[in-house]
C-alpha cells in the first residue's frame, strides 16, 4: 500500500496491473515537502494579505465614521449659528429698526407740528426711543455700526459670518475630506483583496500536485509562481497605493 | 505476486483522495472568491449606510435652516405691514372723530412703514450673501427641487445599504458553509474510503457546491 496520501495520477486506459507497478517503483516521499512547504507559505500569505486588508478596511470604515461625525457636528453648529441670528437676533433688531424708524418720523413731525398734536407726536416719539433704548443691549445686530446696510437694515450674511468664525474648530470640520481618505483606504482594501486569488490558486495547484504524482514539479512551480505573484501583488499595493 | 484485488483497492484510494484533494484546491479558491466579496460588500454597505446618514442630517440642516430664514423673511414683512394698518388705522380713527394728533401719529408712522418695508426686504436680501462660508449658505439657499434631489438620493443609497448588505450576509453564509465542508472533508481523510469517509467527502463536495452557488449569487 501506498503511503498515506500518497496517489498516482489517474487514468482511464492504464491497467491495474501497470497502476500497482507504478506504485511498486515510485519513491514515496518525493516532492511531498514541496507541497507542505507551498501549502504552508500559501496559508501564511493568505494570512497576511488576510489580516492586512481586514486593517485596511477597518481604516476605511473609521474613517466614513468619522466623516458623518464630523457632518453631524458642522451641521449641528451652522443650526444653532443660524437659529441664534434669525430666532433671537433678528426680530429684537427688527423691533429696534421699528421703533428708531417711527421714532424719526414722530421726531420730524413734532418739530414741524404745534399744539397738541405736537405734543401727542413728541410723546409717541419719546416712548419709540425708550422701546429701542431698552432693546439695544441685547442685540449686536442692531447696536454694531459694522451690520448696518445704506437702507437702513441690518446685514445678516456678515453677522452671521462673524458668528459662524466664534468656533473656528466647527468650521475648520472637513466630512468631505474624511469621506475621500474613507474612499482611498476602501480602494486599497479592494486591491489588496485581489491578491488573495493568485495566492489561493497557489494553494489549489499544490494540494493538486499531491494526487497528481507525475506532474508534480509542474504544478509545485505553477502553484510557487502563482504564490510569488500573489505576494508580489500585495507588495505592490502596499508601496503604491 | 501482487493480488488481484490490489488494484481495484488501490484505484479506490486514489479516486477518494483525488476528490479530497481537488476539494480542499476549490474550498481554498471558494474562500479566496468568497472573502473577497465579502469585503467588497460589507465596504459597499457601510459607504452607502454612512452617506444616507449623512444626506439625512444635511437634509434635516438644509431643511431647518432654509425655513428659519424663509420663515424670518415672511415674518419681518408681517411686522412691516403690521405698521402699516395700526397706520391706517390711526389716520382712520383720528379723521372719524377729528383728532389731528392721531391723525399726525398716524401719518408719522405710515413713512415709516414705508422704510421699514424697505429697509427689512434688503435685510433679507443679504442672507447667504458673503462672508458667509459656502456650506452655510448652501443650507440658508436651499430650494425644493434642491431637497427633493437630495431626498432622491438618499433613498438610493439607503436601498445600496440594503442591497450591499444582503450580498455580504451570503458571502459570510458561504464562507461558512465552506468552514463546514473543510471539516468534513478532513474528517473524510481521517475516515478514508470507508463508508463513513465517502458520506463525509460527498457532504463536503454538496455543502461545498452550496458555498459556490453563494459566491455565484454574491456576484451576480
Amino acid at each position: 500500500m501506498p503511503a498515506y496520501g500518497e496517489l498516482f495520477e489517474p487514468t482511464e486506459s492504464e491497467s491495474s496491473a501497470v497502476a500497482v507497478s507504478e506504485m511498486a517503483v515510485a519513491s514515496p516521499e518525493r516532492g511531498h515537502g514541496g507541497v507542505a512547504i507551498l501549502l504552508t507559505i500559501a496559508a501564511v500569505v493568505a494570512a497576511i494579505v488576510g489580516a492586512r486588508v481586514s486593517m485596511v478596511s477597518s481604516a476605511a470604515s473609521d474613517s466614513w465614521q468619522s466623516a458623518l461625525r464630523a457632518e453631524v457636528k458642522r451641521s449641528a453648529g451652522a443650526m444653532d449659528d443660524v437659529r441664534y441670528l434669525y430666532q433671537t437676533e433678528l426680530p429684537v433688531a427688527i423691533r429696534i429698526l421699528e421703533a428708531r424708524l417711527v421714532q424719526g418720523e414722530l421726531q420730524a413731525a413734532a418739530a414741524t407740528t404745534t399744539g397738541l398734536a405736537g405734543e401727542a407726536l413728541q410723546v409717541e416719539a419719546d416712548v419709540q426711543a425708550g422701546i429701542a433704548s431698552g432693546l439695544i443691549s441685547s442685540s449686536d445686530l442692531a447696536a454694531k455700526p459694522d451690520y448696518a446696510l445704506p437702507s437702513g437694515g441690518f446685514d445678516l450674511g456678515k453677522r452671521l459670518a462673524d458668528l459662524r468664525a466664534q468656533n473656528p474648530a466647527l468650521m475648520a470640520l472637513d466630512p468631505d475630506g474624511l469621506e475621500a481618505a474613507g474612499d482611498k483606504l476602501a480602494h486599497k482594501a479592494e486591491l489588496l483583496t485581489l491578491a488573495l486569488f493568485p495566492t489561493s490558486i497557489g494553494a489549489f495547484l499544490g494540494v493538486l500536485a499531491q494526487p497528481f504524482k507525475r506532474r508534480r514539479g509542474l504544478l509545485l512551480a505553477a502553484g510557487s509562481a502563482a504564490l510569488a505573484a500573489g505576494a508580489l501583488m500585495a507588495l505592490g499595493v502596499e508601496a503604491l497605493a | 505476486m501482487i493480488a488481484p484485488d490490489a488494484a481495484a483497492e488501490l484505484r479506490a484510494e486514489r479516486r477518494f483522495d483525488l476528490i479530497a484533494a481537488i476539494l480542499i484546491g476549490l474550498i481554498a479558491l471558494l474562500a479566496a472568491v468568497l472573502a473577497a466579496t465579502q469585503i467588497y460588500a460589507s465596504e459597499a454597505a457601510t459607504r452607502a449606510n454612512m452617506r444616507a446618514a449623512r444626506l439625512a442630517d444635511d437634509l434635516s440642516a438644509r431643511i431647518s435652516v432654509s425655513s428659519q430664514a424663509l420663515d424670518s423673511a415672511v415674518g419681518a414683512q408681517e411686522v412691516a405691514l403690521a405698521l402699516g394698518m395700526e397706520s391706517a388705522s390711526r389716520q382712520l380713527t383720528g379723521i372719524q372723530h377729528g383728532d389731528d394728533a392721531t391723525v399726525a401719529v398716524g401719518a408719522a408712522q405710515e413713512r415709516a412703514f414705508d422704510k421699514l418695508r424697505k429697509a427689512l426686504a434688503a435685510t433679507s436680501d443679504t442672507t447667504g450673501n458673503a462672508p458667509v462660508d459656502a456650506y452655510t449658505r448652501g443650507l440658508l439657499e436651499a430650494s425644493t427641487a434642491d431637497l427633493q434631489k437630495e431626498l432622491a438620493e438618499q433613498n438610493r443609497q439607503v436601498d445600496l445599504a440594503n442591497e450591499a448588505g444582503s450580498r455580504e450576509q451570503r458571502a459570510v453564509l458561504g464562507l461558512s458553509f465552506l468552514a463546514l465542508a473543510g471539516v468534513l472533508t478532513g474528517l473524510g481523510a481521517v475516515l478514508r474510503e470507508s463508508r463513513a469517509g465517502w458520506i463525509a467527502l460527498v457532504a463536503a463536495c454538496a455543502i461545498a457546491g452550496g458555498a459556490g452557488a453563494l459566491a455565484a449569487l454574491t456576484l451576480l
